[in-house]
């Protein structure tokens, strides 16, 4: 009876045991049939990793954060899912995620290329206009009595512009176009002040265009004529017409103004005439002749500035402007004279005498043809 | 024969407790998070980006291994912690690379600072002997306004630097030494123009 017993229990017992082995093996097999996720995620994060190379993280923000975020998430869900029971655990979210993740980390990769290539090629035409205008300053605006604000807005943006070059250089594309904008505002600054100044100024060719066609015609009969065209920078001798001589000229710091008071470093406009020829000895500047400014015009114009408060009460209208030489500097130097180079205020001493007409006008040729069409 | 079947049945049940037991290498994945926040924190992610790159990539593997054991019947982290043991080293590297690469580029600056402020130097010195006649100083303003902004460059790369913007102040300081340097030609032109007409 007790030994029947004992192995009716022993049978339980084996029978039991092999259930269980069963359960576990039929486990095994149903949990290695199942998808797992692992080949996915690595996918994903392989994605992710070139779109990091391709610094989609820059160019294609958003699309490489949702892959990231997709990526967590799958992570997030397989974690959860392992901690399941075996037998219920589902991978399928954790795949989907990761699928997910993939395509966006690809699609992020690929706006980055494109978006970094077409911002490459927006600085580099962006380059090219800033250079442009850079030129355009140069060409037209650069000799002008340009404002401290002007050049150093200029002189700014050349530097932006220095930056924004080695920004490229080394890849960062964003930058170099913050950079480069910031160059943009500070040339067009530059360059629509004095632009403006340069067309402001001009407001008054056709005053100068009559004062120069005089001064051409004056010549016709004989008499030498002096006319000076402060934008070009150059004096010529006329006679019978013709120009027969000219020089380099330089002014005064502020030649593209009128002279109206004593300090101002404006070149004069208007007709004048040669009062005294100065020999080397009475003057520091090689030769000079000087000038009977201020004319009764000047005078006139003076008094009346005085008197409407456009000039202070102590000015005065300044003297002692001359042709002299000392000249060939290269840049403008002068308190408001014709400064030439030695050799040529030799010839010109040579040339002229007292009570010799001179004609100083802005410009002898209109804008159009002073830009040379340049469109600024 | 009994006593056969119990040592079997409690072999089992180790072997399941034991299995069971196998934990996530935690300490592991905190010390190699950690430090792999070390190194940005050095500025790897900057300095030595790739490096940093590889470091985050080496990071999000082990983790799918730890989930890959995870999900077995009895877990074997082996390989996840390999991963994680080469990360932690790894990012010990990479830290000391970027320190490196840190005091190679603030030297590099430092260098470059010297050398600018050196150029502005001259360029005034170059101003005062630039052609001028009784009005120069008007006259040479466009230049000395020139100088004036590579200055302030000087002082906004001193500031970058002073802040630990390495890259910043490096990228500042090369435009600032390319203008010191067109601004010194421009003078030594104009001067020997000068010289040439005497």
């Amino acid at each position: 009876m007790v030994v029947g017993k004992k192995k009716k229990i022993k049978w339980i017992i084996i029978v039991s045991l092999l259930v269980v082995f069963i359960a576990i093996t039929t486990s095994i097999v149903i949990v290695s049939q199942k998808d797992l996720p692992t080949e996915d995620l690595r996918l994903a994060r392989e994605a992710i990793s070139l779109a990091k190379e391709a610094e989609a993280n820059l160019y294609a923000e958003k699309l490489y954060k949702e892959s990231l975020q997709m990526y967590d998430s799958a992570m997030v869900n397989w974690s959860r899912e392992n901690n399941r029971f075996i037998l219920f655990r589902d991978y399928s979210r954790v795949i989907n995620f990761a699928k997910k993740s993939k395509k966006k980390a690809d699609d992020s990769k690929e706006e980055s290329i494109k978006k970094a290539d077409n911002l490459s090629k927006n600085v580099e035409a962006a380059f090219v206009s800033l250079a442009k205008k850079i030129e355009l300053y140069n060409k037209l605006f650069k000799d002008l009595p340009l404002s401290k604000s002007i050049f150093d807005a200029h002189n700014k943006s050349r530097m932006f512009l220095s930056e924004s070059k080695i920004a490229h250089e080394t890849g960062k594309l964003k930058e170099a176009e913050v950079l480069f904008k910031k160059a943009d505002i500070y040339i067009n600054h530059a360059n629509t002040a004095a632009s403006r100044m340069l067309r402001d100024y001009f407001n008054d060719y056709s005053k100068w265009k009559n004062l120069a066609n005089d001064a051409i015609a004056a010549s016709r009969g004989g008499n030498k004529v002096i006319l000076v065209d402060k934008v070009a920078h150059k004096l010529y001798v006329y006679q019978a017409g013709k120009a027969i001589r000219s020089f380099e000229a330089e002014f005064g710091p502020n030649w593209m103004a009128h002279k109206e008071r004593n300090g101002d470093k404006a070149t004069p406009e208007g007709n004048y005439r040669i009062t005294k020829k100065k020999e080397r000895g009475n003057t520091i500047y090689h030769k000079a002749l000087l000038l009977d400014y201020p004319n009764e015009e000047d005078r006139r114009q003076f008094a009346i500035k005085k008197k409407k408060g456009v000039l202070s009460r102590s000015a005065g209208i300044g003297s002692l402007i001359e042709i002299h030489g000392n000249g060939g500097k290269g840049f403008n130097w002068t308190s408001g004279c014709v400064g030439l180079r030695d050799r040529d205020i030799d010839d010109l001493y040579r040339l002229v005498s007292s009570g010799t007409r001179v004609t100083i006008v802005g410009s002898i040729e209109p804008l159009s043809v002073v830009t040379k069409g340049l469109d600024f | 024969m009994k006593s056969k079947l119990i040592i079997a049945i409690a072999a089992m049940g180790v072997a399941v407790l034991f299995s069971s037991c196998a934990k996530v290498p935690q300490a592991e994945v905190d010390a190699a998070t950690a430090a792999i926040q070390e190194v940005k924190d050095a500025g790897a992610d900057l300095y030595v980006p790739e490096a940093y790159n590889a470091l985050v990539d080496s990071m999000k593997a082990a983790n799918e291994k730890i989930e890959v054991a995870k999900a077995k019947w009895f877990p074997n982290y082996t390989k996840a912690k390999a991963t994680l043991a080469w990360v932690s080293q790894n990012a010990v590297d990479t830290k000391a690379k970027s320190e490196a690469r840190k005091v190679e580029l603030k030297a590099e600056v430092e260098a470059m600072i010297v050398e600018v402020k050196a150029l502005i130097e001259e360029n005034k010195a170059l101003i005062a002997k630039a052609p001028k006649g009784k009005e120069g100083r008007e006259a040479l303003e466009a230049i000395k306004s020139d100088v004036a902004v590579a200055e302030t460059t000087v002082t906004e790369v001193e500031a970058l630097l002073a802040n630990g913007d390495l890259i910043g102040s490096n990228d500042k300081i090369k435009a600032a030494k390319e203008k010191a340097t067109a601004i010194k030609a421009e003078l030594e032109e104009a001067i020997a123009k000068k010289g040439g007409k005497k």
